[in-house]
């Protein structure tokens, strides 16, 4: 049994690069690739560095092909790193898999570990012996996820019939019966609907503080890290672009918010118009601008250092009568494209080289 | 040591548990279970019937009479089918990789292999054991003077459980060679079903390189065909003694080790590779 720390994940300079073999074009040169293979490494994530307390809810995030699952799969034991250094819950993943596997669960939203063609429970049960798991803890953990996920409702069906947000409660489930220390999610949430995923989420706090998991969550989905993690990655590229708090981020590198406002269509006659025959607003106040939208709505684009949401809509109101008004959050392809074209954490990480 | 055997024990009621879920899975489509069982018994009853034809212009094959030939065909079959039964996690293994469901397995805290084996286990087997066992006593019938002696039922264990466990060897070097590429998954039919097909007959047909082969290489005829050679009181091949035939059980055990050395090779591979 590995020391109790107060860390739960840490990495040092944790690399990967894969070896691919180039397929030459044409018949002859794919017949040469098998017997000569042309290869080139591709570095699918680079000298990563990762610091997780137990306790942390943590979303690691980036475009696809940024490196995230592969970053998983080196913290989970299954890939062998080709650099660097990694322990976690105490284990070295590689070297120890299966010991540290029973101390981990993993959910991927795409993939069910559940057995397709059987009721939910048959798998609940198989996962204790799967797992090792001692009789009374696991009825003691099986009680307490019923009623939890609310399981009962669908326990007895089959799990090819169940919906895409019943089947995930019942991988939520699955992975935690063994009582792990670490959950790694990878798109909990993808395809659900809103009422799914606000449950899901709320589950995610739930055992988090009760339970003490510490849970690493990958996501395309801002909206999952803000509603669950204080902290944040991004990685892209194979490279971690930003570590931090959560709250501020979208501030900090989200650039714009949109505020889209439908105008009442008597107002929307007496405004002038410009180009393609958008209605114009004039005076629009310091750091707000005008974007193209579909009429009748007319969108606005504004930082937050600008002013606060509610006083722009409180600006637009006074001029134009609005039926209705939304907001539009910047995506995270939008957020990385700006941390780029900024340069922005390449600065910073210039300055804390020249500090260190 | 203990626990090593407690490990041992505990995988064995893994792997059952295991397997029940597939047969639960399997027997909620009992009548298509039943058909499929069925079927498989016909066609590979049909594959057997290639021997009495033969007979029937023929009296005898380099000395083998019909209930001979009839005998080692039976015990292939059921061997066969023992094999394709308990190795069909194995021989489906291209799926597991294509759907990237290994690294599932690699997840958990038990065995990969087990896993990997208990992940399906295809019912309709059945149908040619079923076969292998009828044509058994079929061939027992056409050989009335056959003299059974404790060695030789020995000798019978022996020869299913050797080549079953080569067969499944083989199944398993082919489920490994998907840790390369799922594109050569029919490499390993040439050796399961060709080796059945070329087991099926009396091993001196064939040249003394072909018969070395499946001899000292993949070694189908030393743990499955000599010991039927001695339950039949017929020479070995190569002019081998008859005592070698007790060999048997080991020359399968170093097979399937050097089966099982190949696949710990290939995981250790895909876990650097990525699959």
């Amino acid at each position: 049994m590995a020391a109790k720390t107060t860390t739960m994940i840490e990495t040092h300079d944790l690399s990967k690069a894969f070896r691919i073999a180039k397929r030459r074009p044409g018949l002859f040169g794919g017949m040469r690739s098998i017997v000569d293979p042309e290869m080139r490494t591709v570095s699918a994530v680079r000298d990563l560095n990762i610091l997780v307390e137990r306790g942390e809810m943590i979303g690691l995030i980036g475009p696809n092909g940024a490196g995230k699952s592969t970053t998983i799969k080196m913290l989970t034991g299954v890939l062998v790193p080709s650099s660097g250094k990694v322990t976690v819950a105490g284990f070295d993943p590689h070297r120890q898999r299966r010991a540290l596997a029973s101390h981990i669960g993993v959910v991927f939203g795409q993939k069910t570990q559940l057995w397709w063609d059987l009721p939910l429970i048959d798998s609940l049960l198989l996962l204790r012996h799967l797992y090792h798991v001692p009789a009374e803890r696991h009825a003691e953990n099986l009680a307490h996820m019923r009623a939890m996920l609310d399981l009962d409702e669908f326990i007895h069906t089959p799990v090819r019939q169940l919906s895409l947000g019943q089947r995930m409660r019942g991988d939520l489930a699955a992975a935690l019966l063994h009582d792990p220390e670490l959950l790694y999610l990878d798109e909990p949430t993808i395809g659900l609907d809103v009422v799914a995923k606000a449950r899901i989420r709320e589950f995610l706090l739930e055992i988090n503080r009760t339970r003490g998991v510490t849970v690493l969550l990958t996501t395309h989905d801002m909206d999952d890290v803000e509603a669950l993690c204080p902290r944040m990655m991004i990685v892209d590229h194979g490279r971690k672009l930003f570590d931090g708090p959560v709250t501020g981020i979208r501030e900090r590198f989200g650039g714009e918010r949109t505020l889209i406002a439908q105008i009442d269509p008597a107002d929307l006659a007496t405004l002038p118009r410009g180009g393609e025959n958008q209605p114009i607003i004039e005076g629009l106040p310091a750091g707000v601008r005008q974007v193209p939208a579909e009429s009748p709505q007319v969108a606005l684009a504004f930082t937050r250092d600008a002013l606060p949401a509610h006083e722009l809509v409180a600006w637009l109101g006074a001029r134009i009568r609005l039926r209705d008004v939304t907001f539009e959050e910047p995506d995270i392809e939008d957020m990385i494209r700006h941390i780029y074209e900024d340069g922005l954490l390449l600065k910073e990480e210039e300055e804390a080289v020249s500090v260190g | 040591m203990i626990t090593g055997i407690t490990g041992i024990i505990s995988d064995l009621s893994l792997y059952r548990r295991l397997i029940g879920m597939q047969l639960r899975t399997q027997v909620q489509y009992k009548v298509n279970l039943a058909v499929d069982i069925f079927t498989y018994f016909l066609v590979t009853m049909l594959e057997y019937m290639v021997i009495f034809l033969y007979f029937n212009t023929f009296q005898t094959l380099l000395g083998w009479h019909v209930g001979e030939v009839a005998l080692l065909g039976a015990v292939v079959s059921f061997t066969f089918g023992l094999a394709e039964l308990f190795g069909s996690g194995l021989d489906s293994f291209s799926e597991i990789i294509r759907r990237g469901e290994f690294d599932r397995i690699l997840l958990r805290p038990v065995g990969a292999l087990m896993q990997v084996a208990s992940n399906e286990f295809r019912m309709r087997r059945l149908g040619r054991m079923t076969q292998g066992l009828l044509m058994f006593l079929f061939a027992l019938h056409l050989l009335p003077a056959l003299h059974w002696t404790f060695a030789k039922l020995l000798m019978l264990v022996f020869g299913i459980a050797s080549g079953a466990t080569i067969f499944v060897a083989v199944l398993l070097l082919g489920a490994t060679l998907c840790f390369w590429t799922v594109e050569t998954t029919e490499l390993a039919n040439i050796l399961t079903y060709g080796g059945r097909e070329v087991m099926s007959w009396p091993l001196s047909v064939y040249n003394r390189a072909f018969q070395s082969i499946f001899l000292f290489v993949v070694p189908l005829a030393f743990g499955l065909y000599m010991p039927v050679c001695y339950l039949l009181g017929r020479p070995q091949p190569l002019g081998l003694p008859d005592a070698a035939a007790f060999l048997s059980p080991l020359a399968a055990a170093l097979f399937a080790a050097v089966a099982y050395v190949f696949w710990r090779f290939g995981v250790r591979r895909y876990q650097s590779a990525g699959g």
